[in-house]
């Protein structure tokens, strides 16, 4: 199966790295969108549909934890697993967006090997 | 610093530069503000040429294909990465808060405070200098440990 994936992050450079590791892992992609906020990823959700999530804490305008609050209010989108990707490694941060709902988190900086092996993680895909 | 820098990066660095000060030659530097206990800023000073060659490896392209434009960006990000990892390892009550970072107009004043710590290293094509300065100078021998 190939899997819809939203790159949510407020820096390009970051969405392009992210996006061309999991192309490189061979993590099975059939779609990759890009936002740079919390606002546009829900104005993006509200016409397409993805399997999961990546999105960074610190962004302008609406910030991965409000993002994440909102997602979980919306009936259709709060079934989507997200997997929080982030400068921030403090236990504080990490229970606080597991609380919030977040299925996944990984602390930049991280190997690309890594990436691959949280978002099969989160979606429950078998290792191979 | 050097985590950053080997793991995402694909950067090895090659320990102290000559001149520890700052980079010699053309430079980048990108500055972003952090609130928390305590707050300041993390500002990053790099020679423009490791900056071309970060950028290309980042983005997987030619260093002649990248625009200024896309090495701000990597820089930024850059200087983002270190910053976080930095902070993550201070002991704080509070959750630190980290603005977007920019790139500093060549005009800008270069000067630091005295209770700044600095760490400079040198890597492939240039130097590298980050320095996190902070309300609070006890804090500066945390953030010197993390670096």
């Amino acid at each position: 199966m190939a899997y819809r994936v939203l790159i949510v992050d407020d820096s390009p450079a970051m969405r392009s790295f992210v996006h061309r590791v999991i192309c490189l892992s061979g993590f099975e992609l059939s779609d990759c969108f890009e936002a740079s906020n919390g606002q546009e990823a829900l104005d993006l959700l509200g016409r397409e549909w993805v399997d999961v999530i990546l999105t960074d804490i610190n962004m302008p305008g609406m910030d991965g934890e409000e993002f994440l609050r909102r997602l979980t209010k919306e009936e259709m989108l709060r079934s989507i697993p997200v997997v929080v990707v982030s400068t921030d490694a403090t236990l504080k941060r990490i229970r606080r967006m597991m609380d919030l709902g977040a299925r996944g988190y990984l602390t930049k900086p991280f190997l690309p090997e890594s990436l691959r092996a949280e978002l099969e993680r989160t979606l429950g895909v078998p290792c191979a | 610093m050097e985590q950053v820098l080997e793991k995402m990066f694909f950067i090895r660095t090659l320990g102290d530069p000559p001149d520890a000060s700052s980079p010699a030659g053309p430079e980048m530097r990108a500055r972003l503000s952090f609130e928390g206990d305590p707050s300041g800023s993390l500002t990053l000073r790099i020679s423009s040429k490791a900056a071309h060659s970060i950028a290309a490896d980042f983005l997987g392209e030619e260093e002649y294909a990248i625009t200024d434009q896309q090495v701000g960006e990597v820089i930024c990000e850059l200087a983002n990465m270190i910053c976080g990892s930095v902070l993550s390892r201070v002991e704080s009550e509070s959750t630190f808060r980290l603005a977007s970072p920019s790139i500093l107009p060549s005009t800008e004043s270069a000067a630091v405070s005295p209770d700044a710590a600095v760490h400079a290293i040198e890597i492939g094509g240039g130097a590298l200098s980050v320095t996190v300065d902070t309300e609070r100078a006890a804090c500066s021998a945390a953030t010197a440990r993390g670096f």
